[in-house]
């Protein structure tokens, strides 16, 4: 956290929350994305992604990339769960969720891949999920899945120690 | 190929790939005959309109741009336009180029989008961009760089590169100070030279000899190529204002589709999009734009609808060399914004989004309260000649096997950049054959 030594201040580490802060839940990864960057030193919070073809170019170089998004996976309110996006070794991790919903052609993990094709992937890509329940429009996310934004926040600050 | 007992064949796609939202496509061929084909769009609809209503008209820039993540520009551009009309504000040229130099960034982001990881892949036989990436990455690598570039100018114009946040109703809520729009100067010098190696780079594409018979329907705007304004201009000699061409316009309902289907009164269908305002705008181009069309072998009027990425690829020279020029001459507008005082009326605003044109109308009280809203999309427009130019890649292709002709068609689709989810009012491919 803020002030604290930084024994990792050489490597380059991105956070970037995905979602649209006008749609309830899906403000939950911008709104952690936010907390980490205010609160972790030497983060660089890419701000609100609503496209994740937008990563590419903001997270190029990067050591590691935390992504946080609201989903939707039937799990209780709130559940946050960290996937490494690892897509070397095997098959999507994330499966039909990394398929997008919005109007565009692509989903985090073909971005993943895309940026890996022309070599500017970052390092690591890590997945941070909370399990959302209201999408409608509006603002202000649901009270479960606010109360999982510390939580998620704090999870994201140690994976990023852990990585230093 | 495959064909049943009774001579029918059926070619379905579930769900069409890189289009922007959810469709299916199904063409039924009897007797070596294509007697039907079927858009079918199946994402929600968004009741947008309807959402409008009770609002206030200086909420509908920002509202309506959530419609769309690729042209929210468009969206605004035609929003405020329509709320200004129905209120008597006309805004002055320092606003007016401010807007035309942010449409220009999402212009050259749209396009490098569809041109590079949408319709190129179809032309090589990628899969997808991933795929292409692999074979090719050059050549995405300069797709992206252009991608980025539309990025920066709306960064720097509209506040951010989705859903912009500067634009309001009579201008913007801040000009961009100076400096930093003159930083975008040199990405976009970057930008033109992809630009242009992006005609070259197409053009050598093998096409096949499909020729439509179209009606083109876009704005025209003497003395420049259109974008943010102008009047309404078809290839067989409708020149109308924005309010009387939506007059002119009915938009129908068909039971298989979330999406209406448009036509002009009295006419069939027609064409809106890159084709259709280089048919009647070509004239209009910077003669960097011209040169590239006739080194990439286009005439006055392309009606090869797998040519359309040759189009938007000229557009994209066209929009590097607008935003350049503007840049250029850019100078912050003072005010940022003129008033534009509430008064009961209508009002129609019309703009070129990149994938055609886009109007919206609204019906105001006198407190500048949305009575009535009409959103006409331009995917909602090219739908019926979108089934058409299906009807005839498929009855040309019938020689083709199932897998090679449901490409095709897929490809057909595409041609048109069409934004589904725009229309939704969309991409799966079936093609039954009897």
């Amino acid at each position: 956290m803020k002030g604290h030594d930084d024994p990792g201040a050489g490597l380059r580490i991105v956070v970037a929350g995905i979602g649209s802060e006008y749609r309830r839940d899906d403000g939950a990864g911008p709104a952690v994305a936010a907390q980490v960057g205010e609160l972790v030193d030497g983060v660089t919070d890419l701000g609100t992604i609503a496209d994740p073809l937008d990563l590419l170019g903001l997270w190029d170089g990067a050591d590691l990339a935390v992504v946080v998004d609201a989903v939707c996976s039937g799990a209780k309110p709130g559940t946050v769960r960290l996937v490494e996006l690892d897509i070397a070794s095997g098959p999507d991790p994330l499966g039909d969720a990394s398929r997008t919903t919005s109007t565009h052609g692509m989903g985090l993990t073909d971005v993943f891949r895309l940026a890996q094709a022309v070599g500017t992937a970052p390092g690591r890509v890590v997945v941070v999920g909370i399990e959302g329940s209201d999408f409608a429009q509006g603002t202000g996310l649901s009270p479960a899945v606010a109360r999982s934004v510390p939580h998620a926040t704090r999870w994201v600050a140690e994976l990023i120690g852990d990585a230093r | 190929m495959t064909e049943d007992s009774g001579g029918r064949r059926t070619i379905a796609v579930e769900g069409i790939s890189r289009v922007e939202g959810e469709g299916s496509l199904r063409v039924d061929v009897r007797d070596g005959v294509v007697d039907g084909v079927a858009l079918t769009i199946f994402e929600p609809p968004r009741f947008f309109e309807a959402l409008l209503r009770g609002r206030q008209s200086t909420e509908s820039p920002d509202i309506t741009a959530r419609i769309c993540g690729i042209c929210p520009v468009a969206y605004q551009m035609s929003a405020c336009a329509a709320v200004e009309d129905a209120c008597g504000a006309t805004v002055g040229e320092p606003i007016s180029a401010l807007r035309r130099l942010l449409y220009c960034g999402e212009w050259i982001q749209s396009h490098a989008l569809h041109i590079y990881l949408l319709h190129a892949p179809d032309f090589l036989g990628c899969a997808d961009a991933v795929e292409l990436a692999a074979r090719d990455r050059a050549a995405v690598e300069r797709g992206l760089t252009l991608k980025r570039t539309g990025n920066q100018l709306m960064e720097t114009i509209g506040g951010r590169s989705i859903h912009p946040v500067n634009v309001k109703v009579g201008g913007f809520y801040r000009a961009p100070a100076q400096d930093r729009v003159a930083a975008l100067a040199e990405p976009l010098h970057l930008a033109l030279d992809a630009a242009l190696a992006t005609v070259e780079w197409v053009s050598g594409f093998d096409f096949p000899e499909v020729e439509g018979d179209y009606r083109f329907v876009a704005l025209r705007s003497p003395g420049r190529y259109p974008i943010e304004s102008g009047r309404i201009a078809s290839s067989d000699g409708l020149d109308v204002s924005p309010a009387e061409f939506a007059d002119l316009v009915i938009e129908e309902h068909v039971a298989r589709s979330t999406a209406l289907q448009a036509r002009i009164e009295g006419r069939l269908d027609y064409l809106t999009g890159p084709l259709a305002r280089y048919a009647l705008n070509a004239s209009e181009l910077p003669d960097i734009a011209r040169h590239a069309a006739t080194r990439a072998g286009l005439g006055a009027v392309c009606v090869n609808p797998f040519q359309s990425i040759i189009v938007r690829a000229v557009e994209l020279v066209f929009a590097c060399h607008e935003a350049l020029r503007l840049v250029e001459a850019y100078e912050p507008p003072e005010p940022a914004a003129v008033a534009v005082p509430p008064r009961a009326g209508v009002g129609t605003g019309a703009t070129e989004a990149p994938r055609g044109l886009l109007f919206h109308r609204y019906e105001l009280d006198q407190d500048g309260v949305i009575v009535a809203a009409r959103i006409v999309p331009p995917t909602s427009q090219n739908l019926i000649t979108i089934e058409s130019d299906l009807r005839r890649v498929a009855q040309d292709g019938l020689a083709l096997p199932d897998d090679e002709l449901t490409w095709r068609c897929e490809q057909a689709v595409r041609n048109h950049d069409p934004c589904i989810s725009c229309a939704t009012h969309f991409l799966d491919v079936t093609v039954v054959r009897r």
